[in-house]
């Protein structure tokens, strides 16, 4: 098969049809995965994400999902009975907050000083993100220090004379498709 | 008689430690390469006290000497032989002197390796290096960590055990030392970057040097992680593997940093640029593991795995603060060597590739470190107490591993320098239907919600783009193709896109629910039944242990059981699990009321592809030792770029494959 030669025949409109057909199929398949759902969440599903949002009281850094301390399995019946009663998930954790205080939800709050947590990361990756985009302008504004004619000599002569034989002529450099193999 | 043997260990190695870094040094600075030369006795006699100390431990650990104060605490006759024996690193002391063994071994190998070059300064400054940190790790053990304190154990005594739920999975004997393998494994590659900024050699000598010892340190560190998070799902009880819990933070940032390293490593031998960032990367990789064992050993955080607080820490903070500063000062100084001419073309290469996953890496490991931490700061800044807990690292972290599987699905086919759109369409089309492919198939097997299937659809992409390195690599060089740093590097990728796929199927299809039963009653759930078919007691040396009986779809009887330590009173649980290729259902017991006709109170979680996360950790191990494995041997002089147009005709992107 010659894929290269028949690839280059093809019209620009022809290379696209493939990638513009895959477009649609994620497209399609992503709107079924987020707006068709298996069933509403039970009740005992609801238990269990608001159980992983509340921190057990007497365990060191655990939820109340993961723990089986006592007081987290008496906390787990209660939040079932919550969720029996039709409060909402955030007047759940409310509730908690205002009983054990603010430390036994592990969700920080996104007020005062506690909204850094969620700041800081989205800030250094944005500085990051930055940094590099200047990276790049600085390079591409500086001059590409291409190889000279004494360059290619010195590259030639150690090729050729030098302590290593020059290589094999069968392939040329070791590295054919230019996707740094086995080095 | 162990305390005296233990205590003789220590005291050699950290004699042997100091005298040695302080004899080497002057060798260097003086030039007298007899002196120099010593380092390989005095790495033999670290070596000797780290094992010596080693020895005395585990031989009063058998014992049960409790004359020895660290038996008295963490022994028990009751406690069965391996977990006896995994008792040494079950508890801090213990583990400062297998991490210093460790140390010690690395520096022996070390030693043997380059023994032909042990009077080169930068062999012989990289040795110095890490004699200091073997001096530090010695001295908390003759000092603020000293495992060898005495005890007078009144007649009869018998100590605590081991903590219950170090002694209940044979995984404890083998995850933590493959841990501490990883993590002072990276001192290796520390001490070489350092020995770069001493002496001023910071081309890429140092780098090919160390580019094995770095691969075999990471491939320790990853399968130390994720045994442990099988421990945590085989032992915990709770139908997870992974808590955000600081411990596993501490190990998972220096893993984060380690494999940004890997891959910028791969810029700095080609195109000489990233000098600073990648020898920064390594000291940021071991400083957090020192950072890490500050964390989670002091007790500043509170976390399921952390000893009782000890003087421990103030030492651990003073060490890190040395090793940050004195990389600072040594980049610093030597600023204008590390200079490199390079630039990078386009962002659209290998190397533009390279950089993105360092920044995204870099975010990855902040948004843990911050996590860790910001519950330290708030209550320093404000005295307030907050929590930091699993939904906000899965809300940071998710956008970033889907950035990361991106990457890892355009990366691995980008040639360096520049690429063109038509070479990556041309190269790409595959991998992608593939990952299309798995999209749909994700949604028809019932998987909803944005995120996952994205993930799979990613994972997917990923997974091709690594296969196809990897048919085009075995069709030219045959089953060398499959050996090497690049090829073993695409292994551990379809390793990585195993455990994404496992982790966004499990942590988004998770079922769990409580059940209470008497003998003979059914339940059904998700799909599966489960009946209760009784309750076995047994003694145990250690523990009473209550096993229920209970049948999976008629399979098994699987026996989840409530183990009763006799000292302590614990009552631990230990989880049974029906693991399949595709969904695990885990039991655990909640509680057991009644002899004649028990009430069994179970907890049943089912969450898909778990067993996928351990095949994933194996093909990752595969491929780390397929990486370390030597590849077709490069003639030194062989061009390293691209060949220059004058020296070579432009060559076609593609060989026409068939």
């Amino acid at each position: 098969m010659t894929a290269g030669a028949t690839r280059s025949a093809r019209s620009p409109v022809r290379r696209w049809v493939p990638w513009v057909a895959m477009a649609v199929v994620i497209v399609a398949v992503l709107s079924v995965a987020t707006f068709t759902t298996r069933s509403a969440p039970t009740a005992q599903d609801r238990v269990n994400t608001i159980s992983t949002t509340i921190k057990c009281p007497v365990c060191a850094g655990e939820s109340v999902a993961v723990s089986n301390a006592p007081a987290s399995l008496e906390i787990r019946k209660e939040i079932a009975e919550q969720v029996q009663q039709g409060q909402t998930d955030e007047q759940i954790r409310a509730y908690y907050a205002a009983r054990y205080g603010e430390a036994i939800l592990l969700t920080p709050s996104a007020e005062g000083i506690n909204a850094l947590v969620w700041i800081l990361p989205v800030v250094a990756l944005a500085l990051a993100l930055a940094g590099l985009a200047i990276a790049f302008r600085r390079w591409s504004l500086t001059e590409d220090s291409s190889a000279t004619d004494a360059d290619r000599a010195l590259v030639a002569s150690a090729l050729a004379g030098g302590s290593g034989p020059p290589a094999d002529p069968e392939s040329p450099v070791d590295d054919d498709h230019g996707e740094g193999s086995s080095r | 008689m162990n305390v005296a043997l233990g205590r003789a260990g220590v005291t050699l190695g950290l004699a042997a430690a100091l005298l040695g870094a302080v004899t080497v040094a002057y060798g260097l600075l003086r030039r007298r390469p007899d002196l120099v030369r010593l380092s390989r006795v005095y790495a033999a006699l670290v070596l000797l006290g780290g094992v010596v100390a080693f020895i005395a431990m585990e031989r009063a650990l058998i014992t049960r000497d409790f004359t020895v104060k660290f038996v008295a605490d963490n022994g028990s006759t009751k406690t069965p032989a391996l977990y006896n024996v995994a008792t040494l690193w079950g508890a801090l002391e213990g583990s400062i002197i297998l991490w210093a063994t460790i140390l010690g071994g690395y520096l022996m190998a070390v030693v043997v390796k380059f023994r032909r070059r042990l009077t080169d300064p930068l062999v012989g400054w990289a040795l110095v290096t890490m004699l200091l940190v073997a001096t530090f790790f010695f001295f908390l053990m003759a000092g603020p960590a000293n495992p060898f304190r005495t005890f007078s154990p009144p007649p009869g005594f018998d100590g605590p055990g081991p903590n219950p739920l170090l002694q209940n999975h044979p995984l404890m004997a083998f995850h933590p030392p493959m841990l501490y393998l990883g993590y002072v494994g990276f001192t290796v590659p520390f001490a070489f970057a350092i020995a770069a900024l001493v002496t001023g050699r910071v081309g890429e000598g140092w780098l090919l040097a160390t580019r094995r010892w770095t691969l075999i340190a990471w491939g320790f560190l990853t399968v130390g992680i994720i045994l442990g998070a099988w421990w945590s799902y085989e032992v915990l009880g709770w139908g997870g593997y992974w808590a955000w819990d600081p411990v596993e933070n501490a190990s998972f940032m220096p893993w984060l940093t380690g494999t940004a390293y890997l891959h910028s490593v791969l810029v700095q031998e080609r195109r000489g640029m990233l000098r600073v960032w990648n020898i920064s990367l390594l000291c940021a990789t071991f400083s957090l593991t020192i950072l890490g064992t500050f964390i989670t050993r002091s007790g500043v955080l509170e976390s399921v795995h952390a000893f009782t607080e000890s003087s421990i820490g103030p030492a651990l903070l003073i060490f890190f603060s040395i090793v940050v500063l004195a990389t600072v000062v040594l980049i610093g100084w030597r600023g204008d060597r590390l200079r490199s001419p390079g630039r990078i073309d386009s962002p659209l290469s290998r190397e533009g590739a390279f950089l993105a996953n360092n920044v995204l890496f870099g975010a990855f490991a902040f948004v843990i470190l911050i996590g860790t931490v910001f519950p330290l700061i708030v209550e320093a800044l404000t005295s307030d107490r907050i929590s930091v807990g699993v939904p906000y690292f899965n809300r940071m972290t998710m956008p970033i591993g889907l950035a990361l599987l991106f990457l890892m699905a355009i990366a691995p086919v980008l040639p360096w320098r520049k690429a063109s759109g038509e070479l990556l369409r041309h190269r790409l089309l595959w991998p992608a239907w593939i990952g299309v492919g798995a999209m749909v198939l994700g949604v028809l097997l019932g998987a909803r919600g944005l995120a996952p299937v994205i993930a799979f659809g990613l994972g997917g992409f990923a997974g091709g783009s690594a296969g196809r390195q990897l048919v085009l690599a075995a069709r030219r060089q045959g089953w060398r193709g499959l050996v090497g740093r690049a090829n073993g590097g695409m292994i551990v990728h379809l390793g990585v896109v195993i455990i994404a796929v496992a982790f966004a199927a499990s942590s988004s299809c998770v079922r769990q629910a409580e059940f209470t039963l008497q003998v003979g009653q059914s339940a059904s759930f998700s799909g599966h039944t489960l009946t209760f078919e009784g309750v076995t007691t047994r003694e145990e040396s250690a523990k009473t242990v209550q096993q229920a009986l209970v049948r999976i779809d008629g399979t098994g009887p699987w026996g989840p059981s409530l183990n009763r330590f006799a000292n302590g009173g614990q009552t631990i649980g230990t989880p049974s699990v029906r693991s399949t290729f595709t969904d695990d259902v885990a039991l655990s017991i909640i509680d057991i009321k009644g002899s004649d006709a028990p009430t069994l109170t179970l907890r049943v979680t089912v969450q898909p592809l778990i067993l996928w996360l351990w095949i994933g950790g194996g093909v990752m191990a595969l491929g780390t030792l397929l990486a370390v494995f030597p590849g077709r041997r490069r003639n030194p002089l062989d061009p390293v770029s691209a060949p220059t147009v004058a020296a070579a005709p432009p060559r076609t992107p593609e060989p026409s494959a068939p």
